[in-house]
């Protein structure tokens, strides 16, 4: 469908441009490849990564590799990033041959699940002992996928630091601010990995693509230099009349930038603007005049211009620049601290192992499996295969065994317990009522006349006792003339009912039971096909008069 | 002579289906040209259970009102209610470009888009989004910001959402009749603008409109929409709760709720007997009076307190106190209980006075589709002047557009 067949050896020999590798981890990192792919603007080798073999063979991307064959049998790592992790940890040959001989490599994750969270640090280890530069785009999750996720995501993006060059940080609670609330989930997603990909793709225009004013690599580490910091950016594209102020409000108004808000904070600012052949100088002035607004005067302001055929009557702006964890923190308090969160015991001491032993294999691209497998042998080699067949499915299966039984003799008897309770309490519920009452079901207009007369005269006998009249009035009345036997108050559920049924309403005990069932439905009178109006959790529909007295009994 | 142009106003209530038609001049004043009313079957709680029975009724009442006015109507303003409308207010704050400091009409457009930009659920709808404000750098209370110096803009809006389904049930029902619907209208909106006068909103008031189905209310504080809602509780509920109470049939219990009922009953003395007839004029029974009257004022005290949670915020300012309307405002010592919940002064109001042949309608019960009238007036003035002949042309580029399909 989509042809994209390029073959890396003729990349290699014209070692005047520079090669990028695009690498997507896990479902998240692959959808990202999946849109460049589609889009085909960039000129990158793409390699997609998972464990899920069914998810991976959608994949459009030229060169996949299966995480894991041995040990995942194409089945995901199910959110575990230890599965993960050791997953790549068994492909890491083939990780590194597919990303090899790359002067950039950009990795794309989704963190906080299992694929991306743990392959990508062990991607990224790879990559970057193969001397190229390595940059990472991470998505975190939605604070509603669970602290649980994020804590994971933390955890990963930890590890990660120390692996790249830089990291372009995307939260995809952020990601919200793209898209109208009324827009569907899918069309979300879509645009947040398009924002990814156009990040991507700007960075490796920006960097490989010949400019009149040439951003290159340097540019792009300093902007982006900040140890521990997360990246600013912004792409807008505009064509037509006023193009280029147009291009540079939509590349202000990208999420990641807080409406241009988070600009005052940066020391260093890599603009890049390209255009077709019709891109004027007074252009490119007017839009650094506007961007210089919104920039405090101290920044160092890195600035390239390119033209590119391909863009033709349309401008593009690219805003890249980096902001320190606890700038950011101050800024945007909705970008969830990472200080805060707990690290997780288990995996950050194994880790840190592998960070202060990889300084010395990461010139020499041979010796590096030997950290990997140092690390791999603190998990144990043997371990974890035997782990997953044998300790999860018995788990599973044993778990489907033992619960089913015991819960169906709970159930059975606590129907035993209740049924008998009705039973009882009907007889005497009907013993009162009945007095007066034929037993129709509905009070209607004709079958109303025969009994009206001495339930009236009920009325009668208990306002009589009335003699304060605030709205307490019938609370406070209610209990007085009640004529129920003690046996009934007894039964958990009668009280409510009878004190109701028995005097005044004068519906006959059975209407009362099915009243009772249905969650009173009866009491709604000609309200009770409507969606009730509860408040407060009671339900307005029902007589107030007589959710008082309710009220009362309880 | 005033220009005018005649509209039609329809609300389908739970006790009544009311349709207006009221000439709107260009001065500003209304005249009511007919008004029908036919007895409502099928609506349950202000939403639409029954289409059928509710078309019926409908032509009843179009029919009624058309034939003194002597007017076709074609289209309606719709008024709408029910328990699933819901509001809130919503500000956008525009930060003004770096080399621009006066604020354009683009600017407003901004922030009005940014303070629309309300999450509501997928199945909801707007209704209405009103401006209250603007704020400019912090400013409150700014009408016309285009032009003023400022750097940072925001729109204030009171939004206005209800159940896309339930909306447009509404709207297909009557465009089966056939009418067309021009535009949907929560009926409170349209019942404040001829129930509250601009003094009133300044001052700060709130509106109850209190129907057979729903209870709709409007605040109104400084001027500007404050609050509204619709609490899905009303006469309807206060009949059936005596219905319940003496076991008698939906519609004497009506019968026995207008022609005697009341939510006094401090003052009466508890032997005063009332006799409950049937149909036929038999004696069914007697109850006492005070018993009838208790259990309206507990159901009537619940709706008004019910109103009351829902605007809590606001009710310490409310300088022009409370407006009741609508049909259950005429309950005997309603105003009582009122004044008892809200603490505040109680008036019971119709629409403001209008002219015409059945200029008798100041009755409370019609506030909501005069008010529709009003509003559609309100809208036509705000729309730029047209004259007759561009109108004319609009007309004929109708009609072609139609032609050509």
């Amino acid at each position: 469908m989509v042809e994209y067949h390029r073959n890396p050896l003729t990349e290699l020999t014209s070692s005047s441009q520079l090669k990028t590798c695009i690498v997507g981890i896990g479902g998240a990192g692959g959808s990202v490849l999946d849109r460049i792919t589609m889009d085909r603007t960039v000129d990158a080798t793409l390699v997609s990564m998972h464990t899920d073999i069914r998810v991976l063979s959608h994949s459009m991307s030229p060169v996949k590799i299966q995480l894991g064959v041995e040990l995942m049998r194409g089945v995901g790592a199910g959110g575990d990033p230890e599965l993960g992790r050791e997953a790549a940890m068994y492909s890491r040959e083939q990780i590194r041959t597919a990303i090899e001989g790359h002067d950039i490599i950009f990795i794309c994750v989704g963190l906080g699940g299992g694929t991306g969270s743990g392959a990508a640090p062990v991607v990224a280890e790879i990559a970057k002992s193969t001397g190229a530069l390595v940059f990472l785009t991470a998505t975190m999750p939605f604070s509603f996928e669970g602290k649980r996720r994020l804590s994971q995501a933390e955890d990963a993006l930890k590890q990660l630091q120390n692996r790249t060059d830089a990291l372009i940080l995307f939260e995809n609670n952020r990601m919200g601010e793209l898209t109208l609330p009324k827009d569907g989930i899918q069309k979300a997603f879509v645009q947040a990995d398009q924002l990814i990909a156009q990040s991507l793709r700007a960075v490796s225009t920006i960097v490989t693509t010949p400019g009149l004013v040439k951003l290159g690599l340097d540019d792009l580490t300093s902007a982006l230099s900040t140890s521990n910091g997360r990246c600013l950016f912004g792409f807008g594209e505009a064509r037509g009349q006023n193009r280029g102020s147009e291009a540079l409000k939509r590349a202000l108004k990208s999420p990641l930038i807080d409406q241009g808000r988070l600009l005052h904070q940066t020391k260093t600012l890599l603009v890049h603007i390209a255009g077709g052949d019709s891109l004027t100088l007074i252009e490119v002035d007017s839009i650094m005049k506007q961007l210089g607004k919104n920039v405090p005067d101290q920044t160092h302001i890195l600035f390239g211009v390119a033209v590119d055929q391909k863009l033709g009557d349309s401008i593009s702006v690219t805003l890249i620049s980096s902001l320190g964890l606890t700038q950011l923190n101050t800024i945007a308090a909705a970008a969830p601290p990472s200080e805060m969160l707990p690290l997780k015991e288990r995996t950050m001491p194994s880790m840190l192992s592998t960070v202060a032993a990889k300084p010395a294999p990461q010139p020499k691209p041979a010796p590096a499996p030997e950290p990997m497998e140092m690390l791999f042998g603190n998990e144990e080699l043997s371990q974890p295969e035997p782990q997953v067949a044998e300790a999860e499915q018995p788990d599973i299966f044993e778990e489907e065994a033992f619960t089913p039984e015991p819960e169906p003799v709970v159930i059975e008897d606590e129907v035993q317990i209740e049924e008998p309770l009705f039973e009882e309490a009907t007889p005497e519920e009907e013993e009162e009522p009945v007095a007066y009452v034929a037993p129709e079901p509905e009070p209607e207009p004709e079958p109303v006349k025969p009994i009206v007369r001495p339930r009236i005269e009920d009325f009668i006998q208990t306002t009589t006792t009335r003699s304060n009249t605030n709205l307490a009035s019938v609370v406070a009345r209610a209990p007085a003339p009640q004529p129920t036997p003690v046996a009934e108050e007894e039964a958990p559920y009668a009280p409510p009912l009878n004190s109701v049924a028995g005097k005044k309403l004068a519906v006959s005990a059975q209407e009362e039971q099915i009243a009772f069932r249905f969650g009173g439905d009866e009491d709604r009178g000609r309200f009770k096909n409507t969606e009730p109006a509860l408040a407060g959790g009671e339900d307005l529909d029902v007589p107030t008069w007589m959710r008082l007295r309710r009220k009362v009994k309880k | 002579m005033a220009k005018s142009t005649i509209y039609a106003g329809l609300e389908i209530g739970t006790s009544k289906i009311c349709v207006v038609i009221g000439e709107a001049k260009r001065d500003g004043t209304i005249k009511i040209l007919g008004v029908g009313t036919a007895p409502s079957r099928g609506v349950r709680k202000g939403e639409i259970i029954d289409f059928a029975k509710v078309q019926t009724c409908l032509n009843d009442a179009l029919v009624r009102a058309e034939e003194p006015s002597d007017v076709m109507i074609r289209t309606v303003f719709l008024g709408v209610s029910g328990g699933h409308i819901e509001s809130m207010n919503s500000r956008g704050a525009w930060r003004l470009p770096e080399d621009q400091s006066e604020i354009t009409e683009d600017d407003v457009e901004e922030s009005k888009e940014i303070a629309r930009n309300v999450p509501i659920s997928q199945d909801n709808v707007f209704l209405h989004s009103v401006t209250r404000q603007y704020i400019v750098d912090g400013q409150e209370g700014v009408r016309h910001p285009i032009g003023r110096e400022g750097r940072i803009l925001e729109a204030d809006y009171h939004i206005i959402h209800g159940l896309r389904g339930r909306i447009q049930n509404a709207v297909k029902c009557v465009r089966e009749i056939p009418l067309e619907v021009e535009d949907v209208v929560f009926t409170a909106i349209a019942a404040a603008q001829v129930v509250l006068n601009r003094d009133a909103k300044a001052q700060g008031s709130l509106m109850i409109d209190i129907g057979g189905g729903t209870a709709d209310y409007v605040l109104y504080e400084d001027g500007m929409i404050a609050a509204s809602g619709c609490v899905p509780l009303g006469g309807d509920h206060i009949t059936q709760d005596i219905a319940m109470a003496l076991q008698i049939p939906h519609h004497r219990a009506e019968d026995v709720k207008v022609t005697e009922g009341s939510c006094l009953f401090d003052d009466i003395p508890p032997d005063e007997m009332l006799r409950i007839e049937d149909d036929n004029g038999f004696v069914l029974g007697e109850i006492e009076r005070a018993f009838l009257n208790e259990v309206i004022y507990l159901r009537t005290r619940e709706i008004l307190e019910q109103v009351k949670d829902r605007c809590q915020d606001h009710i310490s300012r409310l300088a022009a106190g409370v407006y009741l309307t609508g049909g259950t405002s005429l309950m005997k010592g309603i105003g009582v209980v009122a004044q008892d919940v809200f603490e505040r002064k109680v008036t019971r109001a119709g629409s403001a006075p209008v002219s015409g042949v059945t200029a008798t309608f100041e009755n409370p019960q019609f506030s909501a589709p005069i008010g529709l009238i009003r509003y559609a007036q309100i809208l036509d003035q705000e729309k730029p002047f047209m004259s007759p002949l561009k109108r004319l042309g609009r007309k004929m580029a109708d009609l072609l557009s139609v032609i050509v399909l």
